[in-house]
């Protein structure tokens, strides 16, 4: 699934990749915007973290019409001044505005990081409304987020989280440059649906799925033993083959009846056989007292 | 037994006549009749459907009018959700009105592709055991012997004309409150506005008899998010603790005085402070919790591969009654097929290996001891007994 979300998020996508200090996210970021910036998309990035030569660093791209790097590493709180960009600006009318301000035709791919440095300085609430009327005011067609999830309360990363059409939790692997990716992706018509990768990134920022991980082999194994075919190994035969099948459908039951009848039967009438029924004196006695009988 | 004589020589008309007896039962209806409801069979209170029949069952029979149920959310809001569709494809099935708020979505797509309602009569005809049809089905669902509501098919949606019928009152918060003005205020105001607002929707439409006769159905999605204004999801100890709470009450005081019903959903995995949730809980009438399993290690366990998912009712209401009505049983599980969403008492019985290479106890030992939240179920200990 990690391949699909590479090709492409769907419009009105946000995507966020949930990283630690264990292993950082920022490599499985910028194989997104490699990705991206080869199927020929517009992409504004918002740098809080880093700087943007290291944001630029081992990214190649060839059109730097379409790929904007917003700087707010340098001054992200406006101290000097006049600064590029902070993160007070962080609202949907200055975010529209900035984007708009390329003047390209296609609504661009908003990437942020990351959105840990915005959760600092702003509240959640805010941030995720922002957020939320980001994907749908229609400026910008998807957006990609980093999240430091040892930064922030488990409130705050779910909250954040919640809102999230896919999700990717990036792990150490086992060996040196291998990852684990737990992604989760839900579709608009509520489906879910989860899988567990094991990927690695390659110099020029590609991604490259190993395997699946293991423990889910293990599952399927245990799975396929449990069912055992109870029909093997007999002495008789009890499967059907197609032709035998065909016959016992075509087969009339005995107390088949036509729906009109079926019908008539099952919500009787008025005066189709009714009991009609008075107790008289003999339904009286009592199983329980012995003296019922008695004439007294 | 012997027939009376004087019956024998009248015609088999006058002899119906005379078996039918003449005595009507005097209906001085106190009780406000209105398409969709029924007297509960407990307390005389007037009940609703919440389109979901199992969980009609829970709740003692229906959903009291003018009370509220809390739905705490499953982890990706996927089952909460569709018992709110289910609730209001029910009201419009009913002819009630509806009154739905949300923060995240438009309440359009809640609407929108809602479950068709079909008549319970329809049900899947058996062909061999057909006079059986019509008899209700025992088994470990829940349901009474009176049947109330309908049942909806999920994959289909309801026709326009039916839907076009309905009168529905859409709060959807970014059109009432510009969120630059939210951020610097102290209070959270989206509350408010939306308590207001369905306030003006009962004084304007006359629910609070005055004038009209019908029930307002009022569904509220997700309320307490990050979207809402609330930091309560967010933060550990939140700023605004008290204006969920405070809504709450006054959304209960609203109700009581009027012809409504409301079912409210909660992400409640996001809140963490438990004390917060507990006071939360004791101010809805009726509280249940969803548990799914996508996601969790309990997917793929064998014990759970019928079910969707746990459901665990929190609170059920005594009202104007000093005893509350609790369901029997304690354990309970939910699926989603597409023609129903049923909650079963959850049976455990794993299905006999044919080779038996892990033992029966161990599997069953290994689920007793990790659980989600910690909190035990019960019915796994007693299973290892067996």
């Amino acid at each position: 699934m990690l391949s699909e979300l590479l090709q492409g998020i769907e419009s009105g996508g946000f995507l966020i990749i949930r990283d630690s200090c264990s292993y950082s996210g920022r490599d499985l970021l910028k194989s997104f915007i490699t990705a991206a910036l080869n199927r020929e998309e517009v992409i504004h990035v918002l740098c809080f973290d880093v700087s943007e030569e290291e944001l630029k660093d081992g990214l190649k791209p060839s059109d730097t019409q379409r790929f904007h790097i917003h700087n707010a590493y340098s001054d992200p709180l406006g101290w000097t001044g006049h600064p590029n960009f902070t993160a007070q600006q962080f609202s949907l009318e200055d975010l529209t505005n900035l984007v708009k301000q390329t003047s390209q035709p296609k609504p661009a791919v908003l990437v942020i990081d990351s959105l840990s440095w915005i959760l600092r300085h702003k509240t959640p609430p805010a941030v995720c409304q922002t957020l939320q009327q980001l994907r749908k005011g229609g400026a910008v067609r998807a957006v990609i987020g980093l999240l430091h999830t040892d930064m922030h309360q488990r409130g705050t990363v779910g909250s954040v989280c919640h809102l999230a059409t896919s999700l990717i939790s990036v792990a150490p692997g086992v060996k040196g440059k291998e990852a684990v990716a737990r992604v989760t992706k839900r579709s608009k018509s509520g489906k879910v649906m989860q899988d567990e990768e094991i990927f690695c990134i390659a110099e020029d920022f590609t991604v490259t799925i190993l395997s699946k991980a293991s423990h889910a082999e293990h599952k399927t194994n245990s799975t396929e033993e449990e069912q055992a075919d109870p029909t093997a190994n007999l002495t008789f035969n009890l499967r059907l083959s197609d032709s035998e099948l065909e016959a016992k459908q075509k087969l009339t039951l005995p107390f088949v009846f036509s729906k009109e009848k079926k019908t008539a039967l099952l919500y009787p009438g008025p005066g189709s056989g009714r009991i009609l029924y008075e107790p008289d004196a003999n339904d009286d006695y009592d199983q329980e007292d012995p003296d019922d009988d008695l004439d007294v | 037994m012997a027939a009376p004589m004087n019956s024998v020589g009248k015609t088999s008309a006058d002899r119906l006549q005379a078996n039918c007896t003449s005595f009507q039962k005097k209906t001085r209806s106190k009780l406000i009749s209105i398409p969709g409801t029924r007297p509960s069979v407990q307390n005389g209170q007037l009940l609703v459907s919440t389109g979901v029949t199992s969980l009609d069952y829970l709740l003692g029979g229906g959903l009291a009018v003018g009370t509220v149920l809390l739905i705490e959310e499953d982890r990706f809001d996927s089952y909460s959700r569709m018992i709110l569709k289910y609730f209001l494809a029910e009201g419009v099935v009913c002819r009630h009105e509806l009154f739905v708020a949300t923060a995240q979505d438009n309440p359009d797509e809640i609407l929108q592709p809602r479950p068709t309602g079909e008549p319970q009569d329809s049900l899947d005809a058996m062909t061999i055991a057909w006079r059986y049809q019509n008899l209700p089905k025992v088994q470990s669902a829940l349901a009474s012997s009176s049947r109330f509501g309908h049942y909806y098919d999920v994959s289909k949606t309801m026709e326009a004309e039916i839907r076009q019928a309905a009168k529905c009152h859409c709060f959807y918060l970014p059109d009432h409150i510009t969120p630059s003005s939210a951020a610097h205020s102290a209070r959270v105001e989206s509350y408010s506005a939306l308590l207001k607002s369905l306030q003006e929707v009962i004084h304007r439409e006359g629910f609070d008899l005055s004038k009209s006769r019908n029930i307002l159905r009022v569904g509220l999605h997700s309320l307490g998010s990050a979207l809402w204004g609330d930091d309560l999801c967010c933060h550990d100890k939140p700023r605004h603790s008290h204006a969920l709470t405070t809504f709450l009450y006054g959304l209960r005081a609203l109700l009581r005085s009027s012809l409504s019903v409301a079912v409210v959903t909660l992400p409640s995995h996001l809140i963490q402070d438990r004390a917060l949730m507990g006071n939360i809980t004791r101010l809805c009438d009726n509280a249940i919790a969803l548990e799914s399993f996508k996601g969790s290690e309990r997917e793929t366990n064998p014990l759970y591969k019928d079910y969707h998912g746990l459901l665990f009712v929190r609170q059920v209401p005594h009202l104007n009654c000093l005893a509350r009505q609790l369901p029997d049983h304690k354990d309970l599980a939910f699926k989603l097929k597409r023609k129903q969403f049923t909650i079963e008492v959850f049976t455990h019985f794993a299905p006999p290996k044919l080779s038996s290479h892990v033992p029966q106890s161990k599997v069953l030992e290994d689920e007793a001891l990790k659980n989600a939240d910690g909190t035990q179920l019960h019915s796994l200990y007693l299973c290892l007994t067996l």
